[in-house]
């Protein structure tokens, strides 16, 4: 056997459900992941705070993009309330830590639960609507834990906000950009092995075949209602470990972040990098994060310190970002996964791409 | 393929590019404005004074010589993006002082400017950027690198409070007076909220529970027929200016008698003009001088405004003129840090917190005299009370008093 991948092959030939199914489609691609990994776990040493900054960005939110994923591109149910999850998990972390006095690495896996049992509830209705009725009812979680935020002075700290402390391991402190960029990576990379996991065991291949036939699945013996209802729960999971994370890096968390704009953010990021796909969830995210700063950048260079050229700038800018996005929707509808297939499949087949 | 390449690899050159800029000899300043997002209305008016006052200050010499190199990025009214703008600077321009807007990431940001000794001016002027050493129990957090121009909400809302006893008594009423706090539950309506009620209290004003209106501009025709039914005798609207105007409109339908008070970005030129004469009465905080005001330091705001308008013709907005005033105060800081041995955050801190009853020199009658110490950074604590006429489109601001609100030890930080 290990010779098999030492003799030269024509192709990735599968013969066994095994092989079907690993974590990563081919040995070169699990290589690629690792040696990433291990580029990302030096690169605190000579990136500066900004780059630091943009990829713990891309961090936080990619693991609350990838909850909603499971529920929008796998499960193929719909969600306009993921925003309060992440909000909800950051105030859920932060009343923990400030509460009880738990060490925030503890806060952040237990903020998930707590938010995974809000998201079980309001998850409810979708064991019994689909489609846009769907739709409507996870807006009003939307709009109710909104107006919950504001409210719950005890929970959130009302209109003032509530305080997050620095991530703290036994008395050692996260508390600048080098430190936390570590503790983002590690939660993003169990969260995504953790997903990607989740899509190849039992309950992933229900996932998936609620949302292709609903009808099949359950003639299959497939419950609807509990596989429905679960992934909103694990979306929730998600959200809430990625919003402790926005919590905890910003030390600061206002009831005024979380609006439906954050929630159809989140769903720009999984459209762009591809419906039903972990690795396009961490690219359409990027793209999402990383777009402003490009076109901020483009901005810097072009109008240096006259104060009505960067006012007009600003407006292109924010332009620019929607006509990506549409451009997007026009020119790749499959997302940015789609396109890594194709750029991947153009270099196999090099120079005979026919 | 090798085309998306290059265009990838000319990107992430020009972002690393973008990051690295620096200017030797200069003073390295940040500017975090609102020209998009769901607070541009005023956003605009007050950035672009700050912009100008910027330009201006270079063109006219600079500090002690020295030029202002000044970044405006527009972060939209998004916290997460201030902050990442934030960090881009500390590596790149590493500003000496900020001026930064909102009240979440003003506050989301006092941890990190108290860290690298960065001295952040805001348009936020929530009550709990005014302790520097946490004396208050309320303060969560000290801020001590932190500064506003103006009265804080919750003080512009106490002396609106004032106004309105003296009103009522001036008018010959007996009886207790019924105040109304009005407002969406957001953060930025909410600030005052308890510290106003309080006060309210104090001064002999029945308290009636809160109405809620949408900080979204919208029909508030229901929200205007409780208020008629509370039987209020002075309402405090807390939300901004655009929705304002419409529950303004809305009550003048219904034929609500109740004066309207609202806080420092509840009113402005735009308003009373998008209102009419459904919003003549109202009673308002104005932070500055206004566009008309014949008062010295006009002149300096009219040279500054051409930086931007060359004829000199466009009237300016009340948050414009707030900004001028919020960038010569750290104008006058700088001189004060270069004074003392270098133009260094902790110096402008040390800068502002030397100032009593101050005006900045050109801008007299304009700006508030202001006073920061080292254990108080409320600037001032005076209150202009302003109301205004439609007149058919020519319309009027009227200054109605000045209270002075008391500066108590135990409502520092709230």
């Amino acid at each position: 056997m290990a010779s098999a991948h030492s003799r030269m092959k024509c192709g990735e030939f599968r013969t066994t459900y095994e092989q079907d199914t690993t974590i990563f489609p081919t040995p070169l691609a699990r290589r690629v992941a690792i040696v990433s990994v291990i580029f990302l776990l030096i690169a605190p040493s000579f990136l500066n705070p900004y780059f630091l900054n943009l990829g713990i960005q891309i961090g936080y939110f990619a693991i609350a993009a990838l909850g909603l994923n499971i529920v929008v591109g796998f499960t193929g149910q719909i969600s306009l309330g993921h925003a309060v999850f992440f909000g909800f998990g950051a105030f859920a972390s932060a009343w923990l830590n400030n509460t009880t006095g738990l060490p925030v690495f503890f806060c952040i896996p237990l903020a998930g639960m707590m938010t995974m049992a809000v998201g079980l509830i309001v998850g409810i209705p979708a064991g019994r609507i689909k489609g846009l009725y769907l739709a409507i009812a996870t807006l009003a979680s939307q709009f109710i834990l909104e107006d919950f935020f504001s409210r719950a002075d005890w929970f959130t700290g009302g209109a003032y906000g509530a305080m997050a402390n620095p991530f703290s391991l036994f008395g050692f402190e996260f508390d600048n950009d080098q430190r936390y960029f570590y503790v983002v990576l590690f939660y993003l990379v169990i969260t995504f092995l953790f997903g990607t996991n989740l899509l190849r065991s039992r309950d992933g291949r229900a996932f998936i075949a609620v949302r292709d036939h609903y009808l099949s699945a359950e003639i299959m013996g497939i419950n609807l209602t509990k596989y429905r209802i679960l992934s909103f729960g694990i979306a929730s999971f998600y959200a809430g470990v990625g919003g402790a994370l926005f919590g905890h890096y910003l030390g600061f968390v206002s009831a005024e972040g979380f609006t439906i704009i954050l929630s159809i953010q989140f769903l720009g990021m999984v459209i762009i990098g591809g419906l039903g796909s972990v690795m396009g969830t961490l690219l359409g995210t990027a793209f999402m994060v990383l777009l402003p700063e490009l076109m901020e950048a483009g901005v810097g260079l072009v109008g240096h310190n006259a104060p009505g050229l960067t006012q007009a700038l600003a407006y292109i800018k924010e332009m620019s970002i929607g006509l990506a996005i549409i451009l997007f929707l026009i020119f790749e509808p499959d997302g940015l996964a789609h396109r890594w297939k194709m750029i991947k499949a153009y270099w196999k087949l090099y120079p005979f791409s026919y | 393929m090798r085309r998306s390449i290059m265009l990838g690899s000319l990107l992430v050159a020009s972002l690393a590019f973008a990051g690295s800029t620096f200017a030797a000899d200069k003073i390295p300043v940040g500017h975090l404005a609102a020209y998009t997002g769901p607070t541009s209305g005023v956003g605009i008016p007050f950035g672009t004074g700050i912009d100008d006052a910027l330009a201006y200050i270079n063109k006219t010499g600079g500090i002690d010589g020295k030029q202002i190199n000044f970044k405006t990025v527009d972060y939209s009214y998004n916290a997460p993006r201030a902050v990442a703008t934030y960090k881009k600077w500390m590596s790149g321009l590493k500003p000496v002082a900020i001026q930064g807007w909102g009240t979440a990431d003003t506050e989301a940001l006092v941890k990190f400017v108290t860290k690298d000794k960065v001295t952040y001016i805001s348009a936020s002027y929530s009550g709990h950027l005014t302790d520097p050493t946490g004396i208050s129990p309320r303060t969560k957090v000290p801020a001590p690198y932190n500064f506003f121009y103006g009265p804080s909400y919750s003080d512009a809302c106490r002396g609106l409070v004032q106004w309105a006893a003296d009103d009522w008594a001036a008018k010959g009423n007996s009886g207790k007076p019924k105040f109304i706090h009005m407002g969406d539950n957001h953060p930025y309506p909410n600030a005052p909220k308890a510290a106003c009620a309080a006060y309210a209290k104090e001064l002999g004003f029945e308290v009636l529970p809160s109405i809620v209106y949408s900080l979204k501009p919208a029909d508030a025709k229901a929200q205007c027929l409780s208020l008629k039914d509370s039987g209020a005798n002075y309402a405090y609207l807390a939300n901004t200016s655009g929705s304002n105007i419409s529950l303004l409109k809305s009550c003048g339908t219904v034929g609500v008698k109740t004066q309207f008070l609202t806080n420092i970005w509840g009113w402005d030129e735009n308003s009373i003009k998008a209102t009419g004469d459904a919003g003549d009465g109202i009673v308002w905080v104005v932070g500055a001088a206004t566009w008309k005001d014949k008062v010295p330091g006009m002149k300096t705001v009219r040279a500054i405004s051409k930086m931007s308008d060359p004829s000199g013709k466009k009237p300016r907005m009340l948050h414009y003129i707030r900004g001028v005033c919020g960038t010569f105060f750290m104008k006058e800081a700088m001189i004060k840090a270069e004074a003392m041995g270098g133009i260094t955050g902790e110096n402008i801190k040390k800068g502002f917190e030397q100032m009593r009853d101050f005006v900045p020199a050109g801008l007299e009658g304009v700006c508030l005299p202001s006073t920061w110490t080292a254990k108080d950074h409320r600037g001032t604590t005076l209150v202009n009370v302003y109301t205004s006429k439609y007149n058919g489109g020519d319309f009027q601001m009227n200054k109605l008093a000045t209270i002075k609100v008391p500066r108590r030890m135990e409502w520092l930080g709230w």
